[in-house]
């Protein structure tokens, strides 16, 4: 692992009109970790993921490896990956259409995609297991399918920072597990990955190091230090509500 | 044989055939994308606001197409202006920019004392098209079938994902603009043969039907461009043969095979809806 931080988020803050949904938000982060990012629902995780990429306005600032984001164009190494129930999995498109639509970010808005770009695709989709689905719809894809599919499409984008909101609801353990293997093989090749996840027994379990946030940053470390109960008591409110989000988490 | 070649034997058949394909044509490529982005709304209220444009400029004498465009974009840019305001919300104020659009049109033309009847531009006139009028429309319709052809990648992008779109580099604000002026456009060219208020069928329903069908979005093209062809041209000849209004005969028929379609399509759609969680 490289010194230098790949995502270097200092003093970020979103309003939304009159309510302040994130303030004064920093870490950073470096090349090939894999993050958990734990808070309550509504706590601003899905709102920190979206102002990393600047889709929406926020104070503070954004460094992508080394380069200060002005705008989203600066932000193309980043790649995000919305809840699933956000996906229209009825639109026409094919599952090798979505990968391939990551390699627009080398190209004019009028070229067409070359031979080198579906290269790239059917690299992508291998990597992640899904040879052979090229021409499915994604309303043929499982759960934990789609995950992988829009995880092929940030490899296509060339992302070196992937941020995936809620990629692990509502899919069961093997799917889990699976997932959990492919980000392991990403992150050892250098991908950076952040998982928004409420589920704190999987984020003892499956994470090296954790970011809580309600609001602002309550705690960053290994879960052991994340996972303690002043820590808790800040991000969810009360240990016996954190516990609700994974009673094993809170059994040590 | 007689009853599938007879209608074709006068001119004015001829050019209203002419019409028919080309709006059939043009009209699901952009209704594709307006369908896809749930638009239909806009399309609506875009169709019946020309009237105003047509009115000022039929009482001006100046050329109607070019008034029904101007009022087109005038009507895009009052909702970009006015679509900030979130308490109202965009469809409401869709309604309230095509309602008053098109009120100003029949009151402007109810004024006019020069025979126009407001049922020729409601309704069309797709037997009095001329030659003219199908040399304008195929100029306008070429290009918004290039338009759409150039864009097609940064249309899907921007329809299936705007979120991802900007983070590759689309400018998803620009692809809508030109969307809604390629939708003024295709008002534009079926207002003589179909008219302001059924333009909005050959625009939505071909592409609605091929979105039950098709798999992709060539597909979803493709068929909604045969449907809008098939049903220009036989709701043409049944319009001929039943002595009926053709841009309504046509309109029918759209209805009718979507309708069709609809009820061909139930079980696959019913299967996809249990589709499997994990």
């Amino acid at each position: 692992m490289s010194d230098a931080a790949v995502l270097d988020v200092r003093g970020v803050g979103v309003r939304y009109g009159e309510r302040r949904a994130l303030s004064d938000v920093s870490f950073s982060v470096h090349r090939g970790e894999l993050i958990g990012v734990i808070g309550p629902n509504g706590a601003g995780k899905s709102t920190l993921f979206k102002a990393i990429c600047g889709l929406v306005n926020h104070e503070g600032s954004v460094d992508v490896n080394g380069v200060h984001c002005h705008d989203r164009v600066d932000r193309m190494d980043v790649a995000y990956i919305p809840q699933r129930n956000d996906a229209d999995l009825l639109f026409p498109i094919t599952v090798g259409e979505l990968v391939v639509a990551g390699r627009r970010r080398f190209r004019n808005w009028h070229s067409r995609v070359t031979a080198a770009d579906q290269q790239a695709a059917a690299a992508a989709l291998a990597a992640v297991n899904l040879s052979g689905y090229e021409s499915r719809s994604l309303s043929e894809l499982s759960g934990g399918q789609l995950q992988r599919a829009y995880i092929a499409r940030a490899l296509t984008q060339e992302a070196s920072v992937v941020l995936l909101d809620e990629a692990l609801s509502g899919v069961d353990q093997p799917t889990t597990n699976e997932l959990f293997d492919l980000f392991a093989a990403l992150s050892q090749s250098g991908t950076t990955l952040l998982v928004a996840t409420h589920d704190l027994a999987l984020a003892r379990r499956r994470f090296g190091r954790l970011i809580a946030i309600n609001a602002t940053v309550r705690g960053d470390g290994s879960p052991e230090e994340v996972l303690s109960a002043g820590v808790l008591d800040s991000t969810f409110g009360s240990a016996s509500n954190a516990a609700e989000m994974g009673s094993d988490a809170l059994a040590d | 044989m007689h009853w599938l070649t007879d209608p074709f034997h006068a001119e004015f058949m001829q050019r209203a055939f002419l019409a028919a394909v080309i709006i059939g044509v043009v009209a699901p490529v952009v209704g594709t994308w307006i369908v896809l982005r749930r638009m239909a709304n806009l399309g609506d209220a875009m169709s019946h606001g020309t009237l105003a444009g047509v009115g000022l400029a039929y009482a001006a004498g100046f050329n109607v197409l070019l008034g029904a465009m101007g009022a087109g974009l005038l009507i895009a840019v009052l909702l970009l202006a006015f679509s900030s305001n979130r308490r109202v919300g965009q469809e409401t104020v869709i309604t309230v920019l095509g309602t008053a659009f098109f009120a100003i049109g029949v009151v402007v033309i109810s004024r006019l004392d020069t025979g126009v009847e407001l049922t020729h531009f409601l309704f069309g006139r797709l037997l009095t098209v001329t030659w003219g009028d199908i040399w304008l429309n195929l100029a306008l319709g070429g290009g918004t079938v290039l338009v759409v052809a150039l864009m097609f990648g940064e249309l899907r992008l921007a329809t299936f994902d705007h979120v991802q779109a900007e983070q590759v580099g689309v400018h998803v604000e620009l692809v809508q603009a030109v969307l809604v002026v390629l939708l003024s456009v295709v008002v534009v060219i079926s207002l003589r043969a179909v008219g302001t208020i059924m333009s909005v069928t050959m625009l939505v329903t071909p592409a609605a039907t091929a979105r039950l069908i098709a798999r992709t979005l060539k597909q979803m093209t493709l068929i909604g461009v045969g449907i809008g062809v098939s049903v220009g041209v036989v709701g043409l000849m049944l319009s001929y043969h039943l002595d009926s209004a053709p841009g309504a005969t046509i309109g029918l028929l759209a209805a009718a095979v979507f309708c069709v379609a609809f009820a061909i399509t139930l079980p696959r759609r019913n299967k996809h809806h249990h589709r499997p969680m994990l």
